[in-house]
């Protein structure tokens, strides 16, 4: 897929030929500069853009021809976000705040017993019912995974997750999503700047100037310059 | 409950300051149409309230073209055996020029409406014998009631005073005759006879040589709602003369039709002053859109569809609305309750007739929480405009 903004001679290309496949379970990290992509790329993914030319297949949907209640139900259901900043609504409670994706399903059936038992699962049942913006970053960060993760999506997409958070607190959430990944068998497609804080991931992609590149390519590519 | 209810009803709490100045641009509009209902609704009410008790009665039966000439006793105790009816009274007008010695010295003569009154069924019929202040109501063929403008035009006239009269009789004679002056009337808003004298009905018959006929037959009914029914059986009753009988509403109707029309511009300026709380409303709703860009992003993001987001903003709208014409319907009722006790008037004029009028109240509640609604359309369109990834970027 391509995805320019602008047009004519102030156009920016930000994703240039981008194409790969993923396989269910697997935990792919989305690695680059500032500027190289990813931002784009997870926000293709998680169509909350649209790309300018090219196709995304999202558990075997075609996504670029859905309607946007079709794309807003699509997401609903079989993606879950994890923010840079938590972006929780300060409004509502932590628990409030975990269940707001199934409210929206209108699936109330469980809802609250899964969403206490996500959030047990995160560390954050005594926190339950503080407000959102009454908690620390690294819980509120902790309260998103809980929340992308309450509708049980196919896929969860991570951008930048410890990018706002201290070492410590970054290496926890690291090790959460880490041990999600083992204990869910989700997807899970994360962004970073910071391949390293992550260690052993299924796959890396590596995002230059729009393009895309696998590990090995990366790794090719830099012997090459050398 | 319904999330976007809850979450609508969460943002506005956090927001109370726009909360409070959106309720307030609500409520002060409905105050604003429960305060001119009360002064100037009330004021009309009073104006016929007072015409109906101390001039026309709830129904006023005259002659189409003359005077009546059937017995006044007749006609009054055909009313008064109906059982809505609570008293009947005959009146006649004429009219004569006036004048009175003040210290010695008598004062330039003008003309006069004069009322003749049955002293004894006008007390029961009418009450405008309760406005006379000083001294007491028609008593004797020879007393006379003088309205409190005429006393002032004569130089001050008291009770005990003497006054004469000069009237022109039935066949164009002058006819003079003293009265003595035993009570001053004065009615607050001047819609009694302040510009008249009052005296005896029997008096009057025989200065202007009008024996046993009358002017007017003034009926007061303890259920005004019959009146068209009684006054349309009386019509029926008497085919072959040539009766007019009319409710207070026709036979007020020269004085009131102005003061109608007043009413009604006046409370399309309510009206106005309503749709103005309506774009404060707009404002205050497109204030809180923008601060939650982010969070519409956010839930925009999570699977919110626009029609979510809509009926979020929207649910915004009805709880301020609600909110608003809650304590405007209750500001408004609490003035009206302060009016109606403390009898209201203002400068001494006359007493506000101050109504609860139920239909008026909740049609104006309504109006305001509909407005409020509309006015939450646009920003919430707005709302839904707004695409995920840039709304999320906001800070």
């Amino acid at each position: 897929m391509n995805k320019t903004y602008g047009e004519g001679e102030t156009a920016v290309h930000a994703l240039k030929d981008v194409s790969f496949s993923i396989k269910r379970g697997e935990l792919l990290l989305i690695v680059g500069s500032s500027g190289s992509g990813k931002s784009t790329l997870l926000n293709m993914i998680g169509l909350l853009d649209h790309p300018t030319s090219g196709k995304i297949f999202l558990d075997g949907v075609e996504t670029t021809t859905l309607n946007d209640n079709e794309i807003s139900s699509f997401r609903n259901s079989k993606l879950g976000f994890v923010f840079q900043f938590a972006n929780l609504l300060s409004d509502l409670t932590v628990l409030e705040n975990v269940l707001l994706p199934r409210k929206i399903q209108r699936t109330d059936e469980n809802a609250i017993d899964d969403a206490k038992k996500l959030l047990r699962t995160v560390g954050l049942e005594k926190q339950m019912n503080n407000r959102a913006n009454k908690i620390s970053g690294g819980q509120a960060q902790r309260a998103a995974i809980a929340r992308g993760l309450i509708n049980s999506p196919s896929i969860v997409l991570a951008d930048e997750p410890t990018g706002n958070l201290d070492s410590v607190t970054a290496e926890i959430i690291v090790q959460l999503m880490k041990s999600l990944v083992k204990k869910l068998g989700q997807t899970f497609i994360i962004v970073t700047h910071d391949k390293h804080q992550f260690g052993d991931v299924d796959r890396v992609i590596t995002m230059k100037d729009g393009r895309a590149f696998e590990e090995e390519e990366q790794r090719g590519m830099e012997v090459a310059a050398s | 409950m319904d999330y976007r209810v809850h979450l609508a009803k969460r943002m506005l709490v956090n927001k109370k300051g726009s909360l409070i100045g959106a309720v307030l641009a609500v409520s002060i509009g409905i105050l604003v149409i429960h305060v001119n209902f009360v002064i100037f609704q009330g004021l009309y009410d009073a104006i016929v309230r007072d015409l109906k008790d101390y001039r026309f009665g709830d129904i006023l039966v005259s002659n189409d073209e003359d005077y009546i000439d059937k017995s006044d006793i007749a006609l009054i105790n055909w009313f008064e055996r109906n059982p809505y009816v609570v008293a009947a009274t005959s009146r006649l007008d004429g009219s004569a020029s006036i004048n009175a010695t003040k210290f010695g010295k008598r004062t330039e003569e003008f003309r006069i409406p004069v009322l003749g009154v049955d002293p004894l069924r006008d007390t029961q019929a009418s009450t405008i014998h309760n406005t006379v202040g000083d001294g007491q109501f028609v008593f004797a063929r020879n007393s006379l009631v003088m309205g409190s403008r005429v006393a002032r035009d004569l130089g001050g006239v008291e009770v005990g005073d003497n006054v004469r009269l000069k009237f022109v009789d039935r066949h164009g004679e002058d006819q003079l005759k003293r009265f003595v002056v035993t009570g001053i009337t004065s009615s607050a808003g001047g819609q009694g006879l302040d510009g008249s004298v009052i005296i005896h009905i029997d008096t009057l018959r025989s200065i202007l040589d009008r024996t046993d006929e009358t002017g007017t037959i003034l009926v007061k009914l303890n259920d005004p709602t019959k009146a068209v029914e009684i006054k349309d059986h009386f019509l029926r009753s008497f085919p072959s003369d040539d009766f007019k009988a009319e409710t207070i509403d026709e036979s007020a109707e020269a004085q009131l039709s102005g003061f109608r029309s007043g009413i009604a511009l006046i409370n399309l300026i309510g009206y106005f002053g309503m749709m103005s709380s309506a774009f404060a409303i707009v404002t205050i709703q497109m204030m809180l859109v923008s601060s939650k860009t982010r969070e519409i992003g956010i839930m925009r993001a999570i699977g919110a569809k626009r029609k979510d987001i809509l009926t979020l903003f929207l649910f915004q709208g009805m709880i301020i609305g609600a909110m608003g014409a809650a304590a405007g319907t209750g500001l408004g009722l609490a003035y009206t309750f302060y009016a109606k006790e403390t009898k209201m008037q203002f400068e001494g004029s006359l007493a506000l007739e101050v109504t609860y009028n139920w239909e008026k109240i909740g049609q104006t509640a309504l109006t305001s929480f509909g407005l409020a609604v509309i006015a939450s359309i646009y920003p919430a369109y707005r709302a839904t405009r707004l695409l995920p990834v840039e709304a999320m970027r906001t800070v």
